[in-house]
C-alpha cells in the first residue's frame, strides 16, 4: 500500500510571521498606501492591534 | 542682533506653517473650527501615535496633519474597491446622516441605526450583505460589525477617537469621533477624496454637497428640548 501525503504552503502573518491556519478569522488586503504589497493579518494580530508594515513603501497600520 | 534673529525665526514660522497648510485637505481653521482634533479625557496606548498634546482642562488633541495624512490613506485603500462591494456602518446618531451622504456620494452600502447581528456573517439571513471593505463610525458603538467583519476576513476602517483601541481594525483614521460637525467635515474630506482617487472629480473640484449637508440635522423640538 502506497501512502499519499501532501503539503501545503501556509501564507505567514506580515505582524507576527507565523503561519495563517485556514478557516482562522484572518484577513488579506493590498496595502492601503501603496496598493501592491498583499498584507496579511492573522487573528490574533488583528485582535491585539499589532503594527504591520508594508515592506515596499513602508506605511505602519493600523 | 538679536530681534533680526527673532524675525528671522517668525518668518521661517510663518512659511512652513502656509507650507504645511496648502498641503492639507482643508484649509487648518477650517478642520479647527470644525472640532476633528479634539479628542477626550482618555488616552489609549494604541492611540498614543496620534496624539499632539494634553490640554491644560485634560483633553487629549489630536494631530491633524495625521488625521489628514490617513484621510488620504483610507480614500486610496477604499477607491481600489467597487464602490457596491463598501459597506459604511454607523450606530452613533450624530454619524447617520454623514455616513448616509457619504454613500450616497460615492455609491457604498450604509448601515445606519442598529446592526442587526448576522448581516454579514450569517448566510440564511435574506438581507445579508457581503462588502469587500467595512467603515466603522466608532469602534466601540459598532463592535458588532467590527466582530462580524472579522468573522468573514473583511479588512475593516475605523475613525478612532483618543480613547479607542485597534482591536479588529486595519486602518484607522484620528479623529473626533463624537462632534456633529467633526463627522460631518471627515465623511465629506473622505468623499471627496475617493472621488477624487477614482478620477471621477477633478483635483480642485469640490463635491456638489456641502459639509453641512453631510451634517446630522436636529429638530427644532429636540434642540429646544
Amino acid at each position: 500500500m502506497t501512502e499519499r501525503t501532501a503539503t501545503i504552503t501556509l501564507v505567514t502573518c506580515t505582524s507576527c510571521g507565523k503561519p495563517i491556519l485556514p478557516g482562522s478569522e484572518a484577513t488579506k488586503f493590498l496595502c492601503p498606501n501603496c496598493g501592491e504589497i498583499l498584507i496579511r493579518r492573522c487573528e490574533k494580530c488583528r485582535k491585539f492591534g499589532r503594527p504591520y508594515k508594508c515592506p515596499k513603501c513602508g506605511f505602519v497600520g493600523p | 542682533m538679536a530681534d533680526k534673529e527673532e524675525a528671522k525665526k517668525e518668518k521661517f514660522e510663518e512659511e512652513t506653517s502656509v507650507s504645511v497648510e496648502e498641503e492639507l485637505l482643508l484649509p487648518r481653521d477650517t478642520m479647527l473650527s470644525a472640532g476633528i482634533h479634539i479628542g477626550t479625557r482618555m488616552k489609549t496606548k494604541d492611540m498614543e501615535q496620534f496624539i499632539y498634546r494634553v490640554r491644560p482642562d485634560g483633553l487629549f488633541v489630536l494631530d491633524v496633519k495625521k488625521t489628514d495624512e490617513r484621510i488620504r490613506v483610507a480614500a486610496k485603500f477604499l477607491a481600489r474597491f467597487e464602490p457596491s462591494r463598501i459597506a459604511a456602518a454607523a450606530a452613533r446618531l450624530y454619524a447617520h446622516e454623514p455616513v448616509r451622504k457619504f454613500c450616497e456620494s460615492i455609491g457604498a452600502t450604509p448601515i445606519v441605526g442598529r446592526f442587526i447581528p448576522g448581516l454579514l456573517s450569517n448566510p440564511l439571513y435574506p438581507n445579508r450583505i457581503e462588502p469587500n471593505v467595512l467603515i466603522v463610525s466608532d469602534p466601540r458603538a459598532d463592535s458588532q460589525a467590527i466582530k462580524e467583519a472579522a468573522s468573514v476576513g473583511v479588512p475593516v476602517i475605523a475613525l478612532c477617537s483618543t480613547d479607542n483601541d485597534f482591536s479588529g481594525v486595519d486602518l484607522v483614521i484620528p479623529t473626533n469621533n463624537k462632534g456633529r460637525r467633526a463627522l460631518a467635515v471627515i465623511y465629506w474630506l473622505l468623499a471627496r477624496q475617493v472621488l477624487r482617487e477614482r478620477g471621477e472629480l477633478p483635483p480642485e473640484k469640490d463635491l456638489p454637497l456641502t459639509i453641512e449637508d453631510f451634517e446630522a440635522k436636529i429638530s427644532k423640538e429636540e434642540e429646544e428640548g
